[in-house]
């Protein structure tokens, strides 16, 4: 309620990341000799980067209380976009275009529901899901289209700066630039207001819609690169390239403590939960456990992490005073 | 004289540091209403809250038909009677009106007889004197037929006592006096009825008896006929009124705002006023007369459907409160929590936000040190009672927080600046603050409509006075010709009117 | 006109329009595809039809209140490995003990939501989505890399999906179809004459209100969760039967079809208004399309989920429309004298609460 126990949730929130993290690390390290190493290291931001590059815009996209289901079939649309019109006989660079164009013209399109006509997102862009993926299907069916030139597949694979790949070095770009984004700018402070509420933004002449149109473009051109990425990462694309990603991303924003009703979060929170999420994985791996184990665990943390602050002011209340239990 | 039906012995309750009640003690008698007076943060809304089992007292105990008894939840509440008619209504907007009634019920069987319940719906309401469709849905209702849905709604659960919280704060007139008209029949019927209102003239046109509350502590309880309005007022404040800031005389400029024959649909119609710079405005009428929207209207939240705006010379077409800042209008609204501040955001981000774009560089960061100048000089300038500009705006006072917003405005260096209830809950020392700061603006230059309910405050510190019922102007009352009568006959409509000297 | 529009509720509207969609559609493909007038292609409709409308009918209990389930897909996946794993184990089991079972075990994934959401305060789209990784990973786990293949399964099981129920005509109601029904018929009948059945409404209309009017929230929250858990253990049976081979994947991505099906029934995302029948249409409708789809040779049949996609948006935005117009339509005609602004504002707060769920 004060000020100050809210500034002790989130520095709670934080540390408790952090000390989860660390944890996180020291059970890997006793887990495997190799779990050190510089190339375990890179390898597990390599194998995720298109999940958590696209996880840098969901968190703007959930602190301005809305929501993008479709990112992961934007990704895969964008994706197919590419391999067709490259398949087509086109140059790399008209390919690219054409699928960045693409993506961004599918978050325009969810933003547009969203901002001015008005729908909840959660149920236009479950529309977005649906109907991207679609389209994805449409253009390569049930092929698998790949013999990208070699340069490109390079750029998704190997390493570009010391041990760094392409996609790495862009996350860590994007993650610095949304960071300042975020809490240095005028824009960002706007989607903080927005999320806490759109009536008190509207009240005070921010243009409330076109931020969210603004947020959803952003979210459909950084999906489709995700996409371009994804198809050079892994040399081919097919109408499924990408699918059911959404979840893990969604995941990951909201352990990092981003209110799922907008309007608090920071990327500090996100880029830990990003830390905890990779290297447990990567731990678990270690540990030859299961990938679809290793999601329920991550499942798992994310109850938690909501739970226990919960149980605990419970408690909290129940000790310091009887007589207001029940009431919240 | 009778037993009371309920009674509550020293109930005291803390909320961290705030003891929002002290050892109060009070009785209600059947067939009797029970005026609750005191002002915001007096310990009213805590009382009604414990009563109905919202919240549980810190100590002391309630006493019901001589049986002391635990409300630990409104179920428990409802079970003994005790009801109570929030300021807004409890509604379920997707349910029909005869659902709402009954929604609560739990001995009307494990099946829902739906002809049963149209009927029994039918007969309350008719009992009510209340002409609504049971089969309709609550959505489209009125406030006014919401809350009689709701008193409805207590007939039916055989309500005892009935606690009602400013139930006529959204009403207009005509629906007032339907709900006093219901009021008296039911204290006919020995309900007993607990009446929270802020307004003097129904305190003591239905009130049986009048209790002030102060700072958590009862201040005084007695028979209404014993009790003249100045010495409750003076009891709720704590001291005699009559040292409240007055207009002070200030040069006009030229003419800043002409808006001739404004009109939305459903809305408002016809409004015609002219306001130069350095005067000021006021908008008196009933909440929901259409003041609000002729602001909202000016400020393009919702724009008008026809008319014509001219601002300082120009004519203009107000289309969005972007458009509006850019003009230099400024609405600070009535409801700070909802429309008004980020609660959760600093007092600095909350200042800066209309002109943001004058905080950035180029490349679209924020100049945070601008920021805190700014910050700090409306804090000095306005005596915002904070320790840092940091500070979270939710934590503040009302009173700090109406400053919050008035320099959030005044940043953009408005050039009508249109103040939709200013004082609203606020406490005294806040308000002639506010007062002064409404009279300093007046003398800079910057033309004022100043919105209010609060009759006094419009008489005082008005130049002209405009008056609005039921979408229509009344007319404008010189500061001279308006008088607390004038001014409320032309806000009510009881009586044929003669509008003085209409400008 | 005022009067016909006050008697009327939005889903009365809705479920008018979509029987009407859905013979548009019939008529549309009929004319297209060869032999489409063929009891096959009911019975192929009907038969994809059944798993989902149930699922979709828990998932619409969920919806009113004001919530989402989310989990939905993992529990039909986990309570049809499971129970086709104890039927390879005992198949001397009997068929109502079998589907008794599968209940239970949903009913018991249902509770854990519900209580996680009810008492332990987390937003039900979190809860829902954690409990959809956990539930798939329990049951890799416990699969033990083992699918379920059909030849270990009793015969009656096997058999389940082509028995008649009775025959109508060359229409041949099949019994999974008749058991669907059933199914939403109940619960319809449940959410119209029970108190319980109100008080979802109740609560998914204005959380803030039934706290206050003291409605038992969280154990009807937790009764729902349940509900719907053990309506997905129906479904599971029902996807074994179906299709026999069960493999860890089963049933994964089911959410969003059953999302999308509640969505195109009516069912207000924010709670407080839809219907079983609704939510029923829009899987006949889904399903309608999809199989037609398939069949129409004019364009290729990978364009079936875009047209879905599509299908969804026109009606949320359709919903959102109609629900505007009864809504001046209703303020109009309760307003007497005065251009009052109470509608207004009464729908101002009703879209804040929205916003704010």
């Amino acid at each position: 309620m004060n000020r100050k126990s809210l500034i002790d949730r989130l520095l709670q929130w934080e540390t408790l990341l952090a000390i989860i993290f660390v944890v996180v690390v020291l059970i890997n390290i006793s887990l495997s000799p190799f779990y050190l190493s510089l190339q375990n290291q890179v390898n597990l931001f390599h194998l995720s980067i298109e999940k958590i590059i696209v996880a840098l815009v969901m968190t703007l996209i959930i602190i301005n209380a809305e929501i993008d289901l479709s990112v992961a079939s934007i990704m895969g649309l964008a994706a197919c976009v590419f391999a067709f019109v490259w398949d087509d006989g086109f140059t790399l660079g008209t390919a690219i275009s054409a699928a960045l164009l693409v993506g961004a013209l599918a978050g325009a399109i969810n933003g547009f529901f969203v901002a001015y006509v008005g729908l909840p997102s959660l149920v236009v862009t479950l529309a977005g899901l649906i109907a991207y993926r679609g389209l994805a299907r449409v253009l390569v069916e049930d092929r698998s289209i790949g013999d990208f030139p070699e340069g490109f597949d390079a750029l998704g694979q190997d390493p570009l700066f010391g041990p760094l790949t392409f996609g790495i070095i862009l996350f860590f770009i994007g993650l610095a630039i949304m960071i300042v984004v975020l809490q240095r700018s005028g824009f960002g402070r706007k989607t903080y207001v927005v999320g806490n509420s759109i009536e008190v933004a509207e009240y005070s002449g921010v243009n409330a819609k076109r931020l969210k149109m603004i947020l959803f473009i952003l979210s459909g051109l950084v999906s489709a690169i995700a996409g371009i990425l994804i198809a050079a990462r892994l040399g081919a694309v097919r109408g499924s390239t990408a699918e059911g990603f959404e979840l893990d991303i969604i995941t990951m924003v909201l352990l990092g403590g981003v209110s799922i009703f907008g309007g608090s979060g920071t990327l500090t929170g996100v880029g830990l939960a990003i830390l905890i999420i990779l290297n447990m994985r990567n731990g678990m791996s270690l540990a030859n456990v299961s990938g679809n184990a290793q999601t329920g665990v991550i499942g798992l943390l994310l109850i938690l992490s909501v739970l226990v602050p919960n149980l605990l002011q419970w408690v909290q209340t129940k000790l310091n005073d009887p007589r207001t239990s029940g009431q919240t | 004289m009778t037993k009371p039906i309920l009674s509550i012995q020293d109930i005291s309750k803390r909320f961290g540091s705030t003891q929002a009640l002290d050892s109060v003690s009070l009785d209600f008698y059947p067939g009797e209403v029970h005026a609750l007076l005191g002002e915001n943060g007096a310990g009213k809304s805590t009382l009604i809250k414990i009563l109905t089992g919202i919240y549980q007292a810190d100590s002391g105990s309630i006493t019901f038909e001589d049986r002391p008894i635990v409300v630990r939840n409104s179920f428990d509440a409802q079970g003994h009677g005790i009801a109570a008619i929030h300021q807004e209504p409890m509604i379920f907007p997707d349910l029909n009106v005869a659902e709402n009634i009954f929604i609560s019920h739990r001995n009307r069987g494990q099946i829902v007889n739906w002809r049963k319940m149209y009927a029994d719906a039918e007969e309350i309401l008719s009992r009510l004197d209340i002409s609504l469709d049971v089969r309709s849905p609550a959505l489209g209702l009125t406030l006014a037929s919401q809350q009689a849905v709701e008193i409805a709604k207590a007939i039916s659960l055989d309500v005892k006592v009935l606690i009602m919280d400013e139930p006529t704060a959204s009403l207009s007139a005509h629906e007032s006096e339907q709900l006093f008209k219901l009021v008296r029949s039911l204290r006919q019927q020995g309900v007993s009825i607990v009446y929270i209102s802020h307004r003097m003239e129904e305190v003591f046109a239905l009130g049986d008896r009048v209790s002030v509350l102060r700072d958590g502590k009862l201040i005084s309880t007695a028979p209404a006929s014993e009790v003249t309005p100045e010495a409750a007022i003076s009891d709720m404040v704590g001291r005699q009124l009559g040292d409240t800031i007055t207009r002070t005389d200030n040069e006009r400029g030229e003419t800043r705002l002409v808006v001739s024959n404004l009109t939305k649909n459903n809305v408002f119609k016809d409004v015609n006023f002219e306001v130069k710079a350095g005067e000021v405005l006021g908008f008196a009428g009933l909440v929901g007369s259409g003041r609000t929207d002729v602001g909202l209207a000016l400020f393009g939240i919702a724009p008008a459907d026809s008319g014509s705006i001219a601002f300082a010379g120009e004519t203009v077409n107000i289309r969005s409160p972007q458009q509006a800042v850019g003009l230099g209008i400024a609405y600070v609204t009535e409801d700070r929590r909802g429309l008004g501040l980020s609660m959760p955001m600093s007092i600095q981000s909350n200042i800066t936000l209309p002109l943001l774009q004058k905080y950035l560089t180029r490349l679209g960061l924020l100049k945070t040190n601008d920021e805190r100048d700014t910050a700090e000089s409306f804090r000095k300038r306005l005596n915002i009672r904070t320790p840092n500009v940091d500070t979270v705006v939710g934590n503040l006072s009302g009173g700090n927080q109406q400053k919050v917003m008035l320099s959030k405005w005044l940043n953009i260096k408005p050039k009508l600046l249109i103040l939709d209830e200013p004082t609203r809950g606020i406490d005294v020392g806040a308000k002639a603050e506010v007062h002064q700061i409404i009279n300093e603006l007046a003398a800079e230059g910057i033309a004022i409509i100043m919105i209010s309910s609060d009759l006094p405050e419009v008489l005082a510190m008005s130049d002209r006075i405009l008056v609005m019922r039921e979408g229509r102007q009344m007319g404008i009352f010189s500061g001279e010709s308006a008088s607390q009568e004038s001014v409320m006959t032309a806000a009510m409509g009881q009586a044929n009117l003669s509008l003085g000297e209409a400008v | 006109m005022n009067q016909f529009w006050r008697n009327i509720r939005p889903e009365q509207l809705r479920e008018l329009s979509l029987v009407l969609i859905i013979a548009l559609a019939v008529l549309f493909f009929g004319s297209q595809i060869e032999n489409y007038y063929h009891p096959r292609t009911f019975n192929r409709i009907a038969s994809s039809v059944a798993i989902l409308a149930v699922v979709a009918a828990g998932q619409t209990l969920v919806v009113i209140m004001r919530n989402i389930d989310l989990s939905v897909g993992s529990i039909v996946g986990f309570t049809a490995y499971f129970t086709g794993r104890i039927l390879v184990n005992s198949p001397e089991m009997s068929p109502v003990a079998a589907i008794i079972l599968a209940m239970l075990m949903g009913g018991g994934l249902g509770v854990i939501n519900g209580l996680i959401i009810a008492y332990g305060n987390v937003p039900a789209i979190i809860t829902t989505l954690g409990t959809l990784a956990i539930y798939r990973a329990v049951l890799v786990n416990g699969a033990n890399a083992e699918s379920i293949i059909t030849s270990a399964l009793p015969t009656w099981l096997v058999d389940l999906p082509r028995l008649n129920a009775f025959t109508f005509g060359e229409i041949q109601i099949r019994a999974v179809v008749l058991l669907a029904l059933i199914v939403v018929i109940i619960f319809q009948l449940a959410v119209t004459f029970l108190p319980w059945g109100r008080r979802l409404y109740a609560i998914g209309s204005n959380p803030h209100a039934a706290e206050m009017a003291g409605l038992p929230v969280k154990r009807t929250t937790v009764s729902v969760y349940a509900i719907c858990g053990a309506l997905c253990g129906i479904g599971g049976f029902l996807f074994l039967a179906r299709f026999g081979t069960i493999t860890v994947v089963a049933a994964q991505g089911m959410e969003l079809q059953v999302v999308a099906a509640v969505v195109v029934g009516g069912v207000n995302i924010f709670g407080g208004s839809g219907s079983l029948i609704g939510a029923l249409l829009g899987t006949i409708l889904i399903a309608t399309l999809e199989q037609s789809l398939l069949r129409w040779r004019v364009i290729s049949e990978f364009w079936r989920d875009a047209v879905l996609g599509l299908l969804i948006l026109l009606a949320v935005t359709t919903d959102s429309l109609i629900l505007k117009n009864l809504r001046s339509w209703w303020g109009r005609s309760t307003q007497t004298d005065s251009p009052s602004p109470a509608t207004h504002q009464a729908e101002i707060e009703v879209e804040i609460e929205e916003v704010a769920s």
